[in-house]
């Protein structure tokens, strides 16, 4: 059995499915759980990371302070973990998160947006810490791209490096590519698979990113994360294991963990709704559907044809004005057709 | 107004030129020298870099520039001290250059975040350089944000404040990637100085969209019982003003909901060197050839760069 390390961000990405609002009891019953079941990561935080608790994204219902001590003190064998977004939080943030006996960072960047970690990887490097750099909307460069960026976040001083699909884009052959060219870039340093769930290939993705060499693996209990939802932890754990990877973690406490999180942390499991499966087909961030579909309802144009178009032109988060141009142009053709 | 009054009532085309310096060849660089090379009231004598094959050289060259690879050194080494030095570095480079620079008397004007000087952001504080002999621009986020929330918290309650910029990938350079916890701190901090209010938050958002994304910044304002036709008329009054000396400045829209006001200002590049979606570059330039503009116009300029040749 080759050996893999589970990293659950139950608690941190799992924020953007309810605005961010878990609060401080149910981050510590869920930590606890975690922390039984042996899964050798969990990381906590606002959804967008450290710092990132603002109108514009939405305010969380618990400073990271004291979602970081409040997870710590649950914490008995489990590694703490955080995430930051540089532009967002700063190195004021990292050292404030070292003080609170963070175990592992994650700075996480565009897919070609590397150099804006160097910073903060460099910090943490020279500060002790773990950090890993994830490169997000990892669909939207070549293999070859993203083995060039990570190889620049390892020059950086990460320690880990890898992929988000942050689109749930991914079928397992284009996840094979990346990771190996990854791999084969970075040659020991473990390299890191996150996958999201729009077209029910996450765990598939990740079994298939594990094949090629990823060590360290994400999963969410119940999938909870935004839209669609993250790769299911406890459906990926005991999936590896067959698959032949070691992942150390206790299977019916792991199941136990993921029944809590259902109850406790979450109004309903996400489920793949149309409109996800439409982005994930799309490769468009999920954020945007709420404008398209309110956008698209005012214009009588079909929400489903304004994911498509925003693919083609490879919008991005940040940019929502697209929506409007693409809804005009879409109801503008239609009234001349 | 009085303010703007200072700023409109001086000619700088009919002034004695002052001489100046550009330390920094990177995209702000290169522009800022593009503005110089437009304006009369300024005499560019030097522009240093540190990378001898730098586009940013050859450009100035190309003007008819003096250049150097010698960076800082060269600034120090001329033979009588310029009137006006632009530092377009790294904070951490100006944190350096400073202690450097301070003892020639030369007026320094700081395009890095690095907080050192006395903050401008000319439609709020005007331009005068009287206090101080070092300038900082504090980021171009700050100085899209700062007129706009320092007109809402003088006729509003609000009690919350929150700036957030996007910035073209390819008009973000290496500086400003190494920068960005300066970048958060030093535009929180003029927001919340020149607005008096003390809960804000700054962020930065670097957009690799392709077609690249227009410099943008939306302030998120908190205030109770907000009438968003008033608000709306402060914003464009700020604006009008901004325009004065970024004519891309535009506040592209500005809604309520319950007690939040969201308004998305826009820059719009007007440089002979830079995309129109360089806003970013073209606001903080514009804001930093204008400082140097009115201190050539100053009347005691003569007397007091004569204490220190």
């Amino acid at each position: 059995m080759k050996p893999v390390v589970i990293h659950d961000p139950t608690l941190r990405d799992g924020q953007h499915a309810v605005r961010h609002q878990l609060g401080l009891t149910a981050l510590r019953r869920y930590a606890e759980a975690a922390d039984a079941a042996r899964i050798p990561v969990v990381e906590v935080g606002h959804g967008n990371g450290l710092g990132a608790s603002s109108l514009q994204v939405g305010p969380a219902a618990a400073s990271d302070d004291e979602m970081l001590s409040t997870v710590r003190e649950a914490l008995r064998h489990s590694r703490m973990g955080t995430f930051m977004l540089p532009g967002w939080g700063t190195s004021d943030d990292l050292r404030r998160a070292i003080a609170h006996g963070i175990d592992v960072f994650r700075i996480g960047v565009h897919a070609t947006e590397t150099s804006l970690a160097e910073r903060h990887l460099g910090f943490l490097r020279d500060a002790g810490a773990e950090a890993h750099c994830v490169l997000m909307m990892s669909h939207m460069a070549s293999p070859e791209e993203l083995a060039e960026q990570a190889a620049q976040a390892v020059g950086y001083g990460a320690q880990a490096v890898g992929i988000m699909d942050s689109a749930g884009h991914f079928l397992p052959p284009d996840v094979t590519a990346r990771i190996s060219a990854i791999v084969e870039a970075v040659e020991t340093t473990p390299v890191i698979f996150h996958g999201h769930n729009n077209l029910g290939m996450a765990v598939a993705n990740s079994v298939a990113a594990a094949d090629a060499g990823a060590l360290i693996i994400d999963g969410c209990a119940r999938g909870f994360g935004a839209g669609a939802g993250n790769t299911q932890l406890e459906v990926l754990v005991p999936v590896l294991e067959r698959s032949g990877f070691a992942t150390g973690i206790d299977l019916y406490a792991l199941l136990d963990a993921a029944d809590l999180a259902e109850r406790e942390l979450m109004p309903a499991p996400p489920v793949t709704a149309s409109m996800s499966i439409v982005s994930g087909l799309a490769g468009v961030f999920s954020g945007f559907k709420h404008r398209v579909v309110e956008l698209s309802a005012a214009a009588a144009v079909d929400p489903r044809d304004v994911f498509f178009e925003l693919g083609r032109r490879q919008a991005i988060a940040g940019q929502e004005d697209l929506i409007v141009d693409v809804v005009a142009e879409l109801s503008g053709s239609k009234t001349d057709g | 107004m009085t303010v703007m009054a200072g700023l409109t009532e001086t000619h700088p085309d009919v002034v004695e030129p002052v001489t100046v310096a550009v330390i920094g060849t990177g995209a702000i660089g290169r522009d800022l020298v593009s503005k110089i090379d437009r304006s009369p009231a300024l005499d560019c004598r030097l522009v240093a870099g540190r990378n001898p094959g730098s586009a940013g050289l050859r450009y100035a060259e190309s003007l008819g520039y003096a250049t150097t690879a010698d960076g800082i050194e060269a600034v120090l080494a001329a033979a009588r001290p310029f009137d006006v030095v632009f530092d377009a570095t790294s904070a951490a480079a100006h944190l350096d250059h400073w202690p450097l620079l301070e003892p020639l008397g030369t007026l320094v004007i700081d395009l890095t975040p690095s907080k050192v000087g006395q903050m401008v952001a000319p439609t709020v504080t005007g331009t005068s350089a009287a206090t101080g002999r070092n300038v900082n621009l504090i980021s171009c986020g700050g100085q899209a944000s700062v007129p706009v929330v320092h007109a809402l918290a003088a006729r509003f309650p609000v009690t919350y404040l929150e700036v957030v910029s996007t910035v073209a990938s390819d008009v973000a350079g290496r500086a400003t990637r190494l920068n960005l916890d300066e970048y958060v701190a030093t535009t929180g901090h003029a927001v919340s100085t020149f607005s008096g209010v003390t809960d804000v938050k700054a962020i930065l958002n670097i957009s690799p969209a392709v077609p690249p994304a227009t410099f943008r910044t939306a302030v998120h304002a908190r205030m109770a019982g907000a009438d968003l036709a008033a608000v709306r008329a402060v914003v464009d009054r700020a604006a009008e003003e901004v325009r004065s000396f970024a004519p891309g400045f535009e506040a592209v829209a500005c809604t309520a909901v319950d007690d939040l006001v969201t308004i998305t200002l826009q820059v719009t590049a007007h440089s002979d060197v830079l995309p129109p979606y360089a806003g970013n570059l073209d606001i903080i330039n514009s804001a930093a050839v204008m400082v140097a503009e009115q201190y050539a116009a100053r009347p005691d300029r003569a007397s007091r760069t004569g204490v220190t040749s």
